[in-house]
């Protein structure tokens, strides 16, 4: 193994982020060749997880953009702080500087409101990386103009000019394939698809993120989770339920997964009403200890 | 460069001209870039090499299995991937015996009877028989059960209605007008104008969204030669009304029947109930094309506008004059924002469009495109906003 794609997988370990060969040398690629990496997956599988663990390992900022059906430029680049032009206009009354000059002022650099893009490709220290999160929930539109920015890192404001990057960042996308996304910024990006974690990893993710459970009760829940994903529910749950469901048990005291604490916690990782009933009366019928052993078997 | 260098770019660059072949579709800016990464990774390591590769010429999902199966033919050697190996997709195969040579990997969702569609299609290419039923000119009576699918094809076809409809949604578009009433300052403008008042907002600017709204007129082709198709397309018809509510929907065969209402229910079953109730015009009867699209054009001329994409499902085998299609046909395109022809059978490679009916209705089509399989009608989606 290149040592560097070695030395990823063991820092992200560090940000208790466990990770597989595939996702570090995704991500040892993309800083390499610098390309964007395109992250799919089902949601809760840590997709975000892996811009925010990379921005630590690199010691720089993480630049967020959530992405939503109707974002647009003046939310995603940049913006007019248009309080401010007002008041500068107005303390300028009295001066005889004409419209033009009055004009040059208020469309100049001290009146810009950076937005996540535009941060991005100016950030003076570094390469920072920038998050583009479920970009499969904006628009088409945006999606060009997004690509339009991934492949050159420059953008032009007309009052100002073109902005060049002076750092390329690192660029992560994750989507959620609630649409396609389109061909040309497939292609313009690396791929990696996340797979919800097999058993041993999901184990060692509980351990790390969760400190203190006891071991046979992090084994069980592990286990019962494995079982109930291989299940046909309205939302499959993903590692962060696991979490969250681990962290409720420890809070509550449990010692094992038994029946009625099972029953009492499904809320914890089920976020459906009818996958709550429907695993419920599973959990009634056949017991928890059945479906752990469901889910040691490989599926 | 030296000669294991140049080795190593000619095999990957032949390797992603296999993966193009099998569909995967590796630019040759990829390959470029895959010799870049080849360069970054331990090429001692399969793995390294593996994974390098996957990452660059992949670009969804999908295409993960025919990636895996290539990269063993060509790259031999088994991967010692057992980082890959998480849940239920496997990794690189680990024993080359038992992968013996199969046909394309085709996505498990696609629904059963379009496989064999596909492999019957597949069987015809050789001869020039198409797997047909031969139009005929009478009505054929009686109700047909469209109901004999799963609900796991349901499911599929469901899903890809659903994202045509969340891009036909009426939403506010991205762009701003200009506006007067209930609509927000624009600002940026504003501030434009107070600079001629010394910073005061005399003048106020406003803006507002703008509404982009399109509509969908459906004539889904239900005669006879369409039979293998038209009951999908139904599920899709259906899928799409329940999730979109400006659509309308027509069925002809001889005769054009308004379907909207029947495929407005809560659920298939009763939509099925419902369309076997209708007086139909003959499901998988003969075909008029050219009259029933005639019969629409006339007898519901309030739908056709310029923000109405009309979308015909047909495979133009139509018994009809084709003059008769030509002009209907003409008439629906200069009042439609848009005209889209699906034909199923262009799907299929050894297809022409050479029926006369479809010749009299290609020069007034602004959209012809296949509609014989889910990724197809996912592709239509880009042609339905206007």
């Amino acid at each position: 193994m290149r040592e560097e794609i070695r030395r990823i997988q063991e820092a992200m370990e560090r940000e208790a982020y466990v990770t597989d060969r595939a996702t570090a040398t995704a991500v040892y690629l993309s800083v390499t060749l610098q390309k964007p990496l395109l992250i799919e997956g089902h949601p809760g599988v840590g997709k975000t997880e892996v811009a925010k663990v990379l921005a630590r390992m690199l010691d720089t900022e993480l630049i967020r953009l959530q992405c939503y059906e109707g974002l647009d430029v003046a939310t995603a680049l940049y913006e007019w702080n248009y309080p401010k032009q007002l008041l500068h206009i107005k303390l300028e009354e009295g001066s005889d500087r004409s419209v033009r000059e009055k004009e040059a002022v208020i469309f100049s650099e001290p009146f810009l409101l950076e937005r996540p893009l535009l941060r991005a490709i100016r950030a003076e220290r570094r390469s920072p990386v920038l998050l583009v999160d479920e970009v499969d929930r904006s628009d088409e539109e945006f999606e060009a103009f997004l690509l339009e920015v991934l492949s050159d890192y420059q953008v032009t404001i007309p009052e100002i000019g073109t902005v060049r990057a002076t750092h390329t960042p690192h660029v992560v996308l994750t989507s959620n394939r609630t649409r396609e996304l389109s061909e040309a910024l497939r292609r313009r990006c690396l791929y990696l698809w996340v797979e919800y974690p097999s058993l041993a990893k999901e184990l060692s993710i509980v351990r790390a993120k969760v400190p203190g459970i006891d071991e046979r009760l992090a084994r069980d829940l592990a286990a019962f989770v494995q079982a109930i994903r291989r299940q046909k529910l309205t939302k499959t749950p993903g590692v962060a339920e696991t979490l969250d469901w681990a962290r409720a048990l420890v809070a509550l005291g449990a010692e094992e997964l038994d029946d009625d604490v099972t029953g009492d916690t499904l809320g914890c990782f089920l976020k459906d009403e009818a996958d709550i009933r429907q695993v419920g009366v599973e959990v009634a019928s056949r017991g928890v200890a059945a479906l752990v052993a469901d889910g040691v078997k490989p599926g | 460069m030296t000669a294991a260098g140049r080795a190593l770019v000619s095999r990957t660059t032949r390797f992603c001209r296999a993966l193009r072949e099998r569909g995967v579709g590796a630019t040759p800016a990829e390959s470029a870039d895959a010799v870049r990464a080849l360069s970054a990774v331990d090429l001692g390591d399969r793995a390294d090499v593996y994974y390098a590769l996957r990452a660059l010429v992949v670009s969804r999902r999908e295409e993960l299995a025919t990636f895996d199966e290539l990269f063993e033919e060509w790259w031999g050697a088994t991967v010692d991937a057992a980082g890959a190996r998480d849940g239920r997709r496997k990794g690189p195969p680990h024993n080359r015996a038992v992968h013996a040579p199969t046909e394309a990997p085709r996505p498990a969702s696609a629904a059963t009877f379009l496989t064999r569609w596909a492999s019957a299609a597949a069987a015809a290419d050789g001869d020039d028989a198409l797997p047909l039923a031969v139009p005929s000119p009478h009505d054929a009576l009686g109700a047909k059960d469209f109901s004999a699918y799963t609900a796991e094809e349901l499911g599929a076809v469901e899903r890809v209605a659903t994202r045509i409809a969340r891009r036909l949604r009426s939403r506010p578009s991205r762009r701003w007008r200009s506006g007067r009433r209930s609509a927000r300052l624009d600002l940026r403008r504003l501030v434009r104008l107070s600079l001629k008042t010394g910073g005061d907002a005399v003048e106020l600017a406003y803006r507002e969204r703008k509404l982009r709204r399109t509509k969908l007129v459906v004539l889904c082709d239900v005669s006879g030669s369409m039979d293998l198709y038209s009951r999908f397309l139904l599920q899709l018809l259906f899928a799409l009304q329940q999730a979109f509510a400006r659509v309308e929907t027509f069925a002809f065969s001889t005769r054009l029947v308004r379907i909207t209402d029947a495929l407005a229910r809560d659920s298939y079953r009763e939509a099925l109930d419902e369309l076997a109730r209708l007086p139909a015009g003959g499901w998988s009867g003969g075909t008029k094309i050219g009259e029933s699209l005639e019969a629409f054009r006339t007898g519901w001329p309030r739908l056709l506008d310029r923000r109405t994409v009309v979308i015909v499902l047909s495979d133009g085998w139509d018994t009809g004059e084709p003059d008769v299609l030509g002009g209907a046909l003409r008439l629906i395109s200069r009042r439609a924002g848009r005209v889209v022809w699906l034909n199923p059978l262009l799907g299929s490679p050894s297809y022409q469009p050479l029926t006369r009916g479809m010749q009299a209705a290609l020069p007034h089509v602004d959209v012809f495109a296949p509609a014989h399989d889910l990724a197809s009608l996912e592709a239509l989606a880009r042609h339905l906003s206007l």
